[in-house]
This record gives structure tokens, C-alpha cells and sequence, in this order.
């Protein structure tokens, strides 16, 4: 079922935001957003498809608000303020501070709750 | 032609009132005409700071009202010639000058002066959106606190927004032993959510609150080291390489922001 939503994600229209989401800035599209920027505290982006951030994503972004539970979470330096994926919703723990690691992470849903990974281009085509 | 600056913050506290009365009078100092604008209506302050309360006869309402001419409306500085001040009107609100009278006024002031300051109110809203109508340059002033990130934040991406394409930072109220603790936010963590240029660091300093009451700027202190950090940031306003001083005796620190201010 997921399989199937993703492969419907891949053929969305995709919006490109070539600047840095600042609070108070929010995007809404019916399809794929990339941010070539950060996403700062404050600012959201809510997007029926996938959302991939070229930089720090530190708002909040929820990715396939239309529904789509295949729908995914990409950034350099994922930090979001809240994660939400189809109808779930996500927050970091409450308490200490989480040190990121230096590589690119993806977050998507995995057997009903929001897992976040590496992101290795390999082993998602696999 | 002169330079329209607007000094805005987006949150209230942060000392916006402060820095532009030390800029303002900072330029003044190095020789420049400076003509200050508080558009704060209805809670002036500027002229509070720099001692003029009491020579206040027109104010910014009655010059877009046409009730006097510009000329009378502006105060002259008791301590320099070349510095005058165009104080908000206190018995209005926010609603009294409108974006189109600001950009006319600006126009006006900048056929006679090198550097308009315009101290901009709290918040983001129709005073802000006057406040910055006729400006070419922004001062963003943040102190390192969460909160006053994220509405210099949300200020940035305002005036980005109306056309203010690269506003300079103005960190205030910093606390050089709190940063290296880890209980206060750093000058480096601030520039990595906001990536804007930094213009100037301003300790935190009790010198600030003597001179703000007593309505001497404290750019004219030559003990005080937040009037040494504005008098550097009146230096680079005038296109000056001014490296960033020293907080601390030590002067690890400085090397430390010295390296993020060559960026």
C-alpha cells in the first residue's frame, strides 16, 4: 500500500524554493517541495508529497497533508520543531538536547510511526 | 543624498531605542548630518534618551499634517549641531503616518542630511510597515535570547519581504562570561539561524542604563565598552573596517568573533 502511494508521490509537481524559510513564512503546495535554504523556527512548509530541504530544517513541515503515508522528510540537518506525516505527528523529546549527526536524514513512516534514518540514495532505490 | 537606516527588532526590550540614539549620535560625532526619526507614536522614547524631551514643541504628526514646517519640527542635539531630532507624537497612535507620508518624508530629509535613523516600534505591524517605508538599510538589534531570535527572524524575512534586501545584525546585551559557560546563546549560534552580516556586538553594560537615564548616549563615554562597541558600529555604518574589540581581558574570545566577522 505504501509502495504504491510513493510511486504516486514520484510524479508530483514539485514547487523549488530557492531562499530561506524565516519564522512566520509558511508554504502550502499540492506536490513536492525543495527548499534550497534552511527552514528556521517558526516558519512551516505543508506539502502533499515529499519535502526536501537543502540546509537545516528547523520549523515545522508536514509532508503528504493530503494523506499520503508514503510521503517523506528529507534535509541536510533534520531538527524540526514538529514532524507530521500523513495523519501522524511527531516532536523530538522533551528535555536534552539531541546533537545532530553531520550527514543528510530522511524521515518517513515505517510499520505506523515516523522513523528517522540515514539518508543513503542506494539503499531507497533498493 | 543621504542613507535612510531603520533600526527595528520585531520584540520590544531589546534596545532598538538605544542603539538608534547611539548611532545617531555616533555619526553626529565622526562629523556626518544625522537627522533621527522616532516613529514610535503614541510611546515616544528617543528623545527621553537623548535629553530633548523638553525642547519638543512639533512632532512627526504635525509635519505629515502640515501644521508646521519640517524645519520647525526638528530639534537640534544640545550637543551637536550636525544631529537633530524629529520626535513621535505622543497623543496619537500608530495610525497617524501613513507608509506613502513616511516614503515623502524621507525624500525630504535626505536632500539635507547624510544618515536618517528611524527608530522603528515593536511589534509587525502598521507602525512597523511605516516605520520602514521610506528606508534603504535595516538594522536588525536581537539580544541572545531565544524569543528575540525568532522575531529578528521573522523581521528579516519581512524586510526582505518589502524590498530590504540586506539588513545588518546588532547584537546587543551580550554576556561574554554567560556565552562561555554555555548559559547564554552565542554570537555564532544566533548568525547560524539569522545568516545575515553582522554589524556589531554590544556588551552588556551598566554604563547603558546610567546614560539612558540620565539622556547622554553612551557613545560619548570613553569608559564605557558597550560606548566603544556603538561607536565602532557608527565607524563601519560609514564603510570603515573596524574589527570587532575585545569583551574580555584575555582575548580569546576575539579571535573567536574576529573569525566570524571576516567571513
Amino acid at each position: 500500500m505504501n509502495q504504491f502511494l510513493a510511486e504516486n508521490l514520484d510524479n508530483e509537481k514539485t514547487l523549488l524554493l530557492q531562499k530561506t524559510l524565516r519564522s512566520g513564512q509558511s508554504i502550502h503546495y499540492d506536490g513536492n517541495v525543495v527548499v534550497l535554504g534552511d527552514v528556521n523556527p517558526g516558519a512551516e512548509i505543508v506539502a502533499a508529497g515529499h519535502i526536501v530541504v537543502f540546509g537545516a530544517l528547523r520549523g515545522v513541515v508536514h509532508a503528504g497533508a493530503s494523506g499520503e503515508a508514503g510521503a517523506t522528510v528529507t534535509a541536510f540537518s533534520l531538527a524540526p520543531t514538529q514532524l507530521r506525516i500523513g495523519s501522524l505527528i511527531t516532536r523530538p523529546p522533551d528535555g536534552a538536547a539531541i546533537s545532530l549527526p553531520e550527514h543528510p536524514e530522511i524521515a518517513k513512516i515505517k510499520d505506523g510511526s515516523v522513523v528517522i534514518e540515514r539518508f543513503l540514495p542506494s539503499s531507497e532505490k533498493a | 543624498m543621504g542613507e535612510v537606516i531603520v533600526v527595528t527588532s520585531g520584540k520590544g526590550g531589546v534596545g532598538k531605542t538605544t542603539t538608534s540614539a547611539n548611532i545617531g549620535t555616533g555619526l553626529a560625532a565622526l562629523g556626518h548630518k544625522v537627522a533621527m526619526l522616532d516613529t514610535d507614536i503614541g510611546l515616544r522614547n528617543l528623545d527621553v534618551v537623548m535629553g530633548l524631551e523638553n525642547r519638543i514643541v512639533y512632532d512627526i504628526v504635525d509635519v505629515v499634517r502640515e501644521n508646521c514646517r519640517l524645519k520647525q519640527a526638528m530639534i537640534k542635539d544640545k550637543r551637536f549641531e550636525n544631529l537633530y531630532l524629529l520626535p513621535a507624537a505622543q497623543t496619537k497612535d500608530k495610525t497617524a503616518v501613513n507608509e506613502e507620508q513616511m516614503r515623502d518624508l524621507c525624500a525630504k530629509l535626505k536632500d539635507e542630511f547624510d544618515y536618517i535613523i528611524i527608530d522603528c516600534p515593536a511589534g509587525i505591524e502598521h507602525g512597523f510597515k511605516s516605520a520602514i517605508a521610506g528606508a534603504e538599510q535595516a538594522i536588525v538589534v536581537t539580544t541572545p535570547e531565544v524569543s528575540a531570535v525568532r522575531d529578528a527572524d521573522r523581521i528579516i524575512g519581512l524586510l526582505e519581504a518589502a524590498g530590504l534586501k540586506s539588513p545588518k545584525l546588532v547584537v546587543n546585551r551580550i554576556r561574554t562570561k554567560m556565552v562561555k559557560t554555555g548559559d547564554m546563546m552565542s554570537v555564532e549560534d544566533m548568525l547560524d539561524i539569522l545568516a545575515i552580516d553582522l554589524l556589531g556586538i554590544v556588551p552588556d553594560d551598566d554604563s547603558i542604563v546610567i546614560s539612558t537615564n540620565k539622556g547622554e548616549p553612551a557613545v560619548l563615554d570613553d569608559k564605557s565598552k558597550a560606548g566603544q562597541a556603538y561607536r565602532n558600529i557608527a565607524a563601519r555604518i560609514t564603510g570603515k573596517e573596524v574589527p570587532l574589540m575585545s569583551l574580555e581581558e584575555s582575548g580569546g574570545f576575539f579571535e573567536k568573533i574576529r573569525s566570524i566577522f571576516s567571513k
